[in-house]
């Protein structure tokens, strides 16, 4: 019995000093961690709503009661330039072939997609990892918001359609739900 | 014990994965690159050769029969101070290695070295091994991820080989393509090794 | 993916993610324990068992003690601590209450601890934000989907085993090459969810 007490006591005492050596480094990297994850937002925000220069959250209250009926979405921004609203970034979460793909949506006033962006994701290499690349996200640019965004696994033949990826159309279709979610959630904040 | 020795021992004669078959899970899911592998790889190295220090130090007190968990909590200790880490200056090599930065604790290569070598040698020593062993890791971690990323994508560490003509073999960055690249290594290496004795 | 209903969960978990051929979980105990049917398929009821107590204890461990404390940091030590006390446990009761089932599955459990596939596990269900049933379902359809892959796996083995391998091929290399042609066959199941 006191053998069991004396080696439950080194184990405690090993995971104290591992406890208080991760609580320092977590106190150190702590500031530079949230700092990368503000900064890669922040970033991409101004790449997908040009227009702004300041942005700020919509109104918690608001964004849960979106948030209440479609789950998908997760962050609304309001962009600014000076004093003035020019538009709205939003990150949405819609399911693709290895989990959620986080996409990140800047819709203008005039109800036009200014930029795509795709976050987080666990898509293929080299397949559906290559919705990130910009040979893909660009074709969002400047899609009305009056209608749905459509895939087409050709060449679009209609304004408001993209391609996907050969072989990635699962992926595809999921960034362009995402895009859509993005549009219906402008449509019902600015009421149009 | 020979310093130069225990070093290339990790490196070549004891490579962990073409020798030992150690740390098989990070080797074949993170692989899809050169520089997903070279990343894993240093992650690896860096808690190994922490480990080993640690509990080379430790070997006189541990007793023997809390001696495995209390490596683990070491080396579990160790695993999440280099993501933190990681997560803080390396966010874009943090996303894509993922999951498999926690999974480093049961890496199998950490704590075979912990039990075999740095619980019943010296903290030089040890060292050494931990540096000798992961960067045996490393290199085929990263042979392998150029391989895969050379004929899946037509590229190593993002640089175009082929050029665009190339049609790459998606199939070489999709999971089969992993236990195929490893099965064939290992062949050639089975054939050296019989060809050399 | 926190929506998903159960039967997709499950779906997904067994066939379309299988943990050891498209996650790369639990390779280890793939390779190495994977000689006889027999074997595997003490491997895999071992890690069945294990899993889904894994899986359910983690999710507790995870709400009430790491979110609570605001302490998520020490998750990786934390996990990997219920992990080898549980399979600890699980052998000592295992020992006293069932001989039997410990001589079939005793030599198992302590691989178990540095199996990835059952921290994988932990890790994924938090990810994923999963609620208990789905945690439990995930749990379980992984589980089953790493047993689905080992038991299969052993019986291509044993056929291998008696066929005539060019010599550089013997074991290891054969074996990952049987387990390529497995994952090729495995991603058929992906446009299922």
């Amino acid at each position: 019995m006191k053998e069991i007490i004396k080696l439950g006591l080194i184990l405690l005492l090993v995971c104290v000093v591992a406890a208080v050596a991760l609580a320092f480094t977590n106190e150190l990297t702590k500031d530079q961690i949230a700092l990368q994850r503000n900064q890669a937002n922040e970033n991409a925000r101004r790449n997908i709503l040009p227009d702004a220069d300041s942005f700020k959250a919509l109104d918690e209250n608001k964004l849960n009661e979106i948030i209440s009926e479609n789950k998908s979405v997760a962050e609304v921004f309001k962009g600014y330039k000076g004093d003035s609203i020019v538009g709205y970034t939003f990150k949405t979460l819609p399911s693709g072939y290895g989990g959620t793909v986080e996409v990140m949506t800047g819709i203008d006033l005039e109800g036009k997609v200014n930029g795509v962006r795709i976050g987080n994701h666990q898509e293929t290499p080299g397949l559906g990892a290559n919705v990130a690349l910009p040979e893909f996200y660009n074709q969002y640019e400047n899609k009305s918001a009056e209608s749905e965004i459509e895939v087409s696994k050709t060449e679009p033949t209609n304004d408001n359609q993209i391609q996907a990826i050969s072989g990635a159309t699962i992926t595809s279709d999921a960034v362009t739900a995402g895009v859509n979610i993005a549009i219906d959630t402008f449509k019902q904040i600015t009421g149009k | 014990m020979n310093p130069i020795k225990t070093l290339t021992n990790g490196l070549f004669k004891e490579n962990p994965i073409f020798f030992q078959l150690l740390g098989m899970c990070p080797t074949l899911a993170v692989t899809t690159s050169a520089e997903n592998g070279l990343g894993m790889g240093l992650a690896s190295t860096a808690v190994l050769i922490c480990s080993n220090v640690v509990i080379s130090l430790l070997r006189k007190v541990v007793p023997s029969k809390i001696r495995i968990p209390i490596f683990i909590v070491v080396i579990a200790t160790f695993v999440t101070m280099v993501g933190m880490v990681m997560e803080g200056f390396m966010p874009a090599l943090y996303n894509s290695l993922g999951l498999f930065i926690p999974l480093i604790v049961v890496n199998c290569l950490i704590l075979a070295r912990a039990e075999s070598y740095a619980s019943k040698n010296g903290v030089f020593i040890s060292t050494i091994d931990g540096i000798g062993m992961g960067l045996g890791f490393t290199w085929a971690l990263t042979v392998l991820g150029a391989i895969r990323e050379l004929f899946g994508a037509g590229s190593i560490f993002g640089m175009s080989i082929f050029g665009v003509a190339y049609k790459p073999a998606l199939i070489m960055i999709l999971p089969p393509g992993a236990f195929l690249a490893l099965g064939i290594l290992l062949a050639i290496n089975n054939l050296l090794k019989s060809r050399s004795a | 993916m926190e929506n998903a209903g159960i039967f997709v969960i499950l779906v997904s978990s067994i066939l379309v993610n299988n943990f050891v051929l498209s996650r790369f979980l639990g390779i280890c105990p793939f390779l190495g324990v994977s000689k006889q049917v027999e074997t595997a398929l003490g491997m895999g009821m071992a890690v069945t068992f294990v899993m889904t107590l894994a899986g359910i204890i983690t999710y507790f461990v995870q709400k009430f003690i790491l979110v609570y404390f605001d302490i998520e940091y020490l998750q990786t030590i934390a996990f990997i601590l219920v992990i080898a006390s549980l399979v600890q446990f699980v052998e000592i009761v295992l020992q006293k209450m069932s001989p039997t089932l410990y001589q079939a599955l005793g030599v198992f459990l302590p691989l178990i601890t540095t199996n990835c596939a059952v921290l994988g596990l932990a890790l994924l269900n938090i990810q994923y934000e999963f609620g208990l049933i789905q945690t439990i379902t995930h749990s379980i359809g992984a589980a089953v989907g790493f047993s689905l892959a080992i038991v299969l796996f052993a019986g291509i083995r044993e056929k291998l085993e008696i066929a005539d391998v060019p010599t550089p091929f013997k074991g290891f290399p054969i074996a990952l090459i049987t387990a390529s042609l497995m994952s090729i066959a495995f991603l058929g199941f992906a446009g299922l969810v």
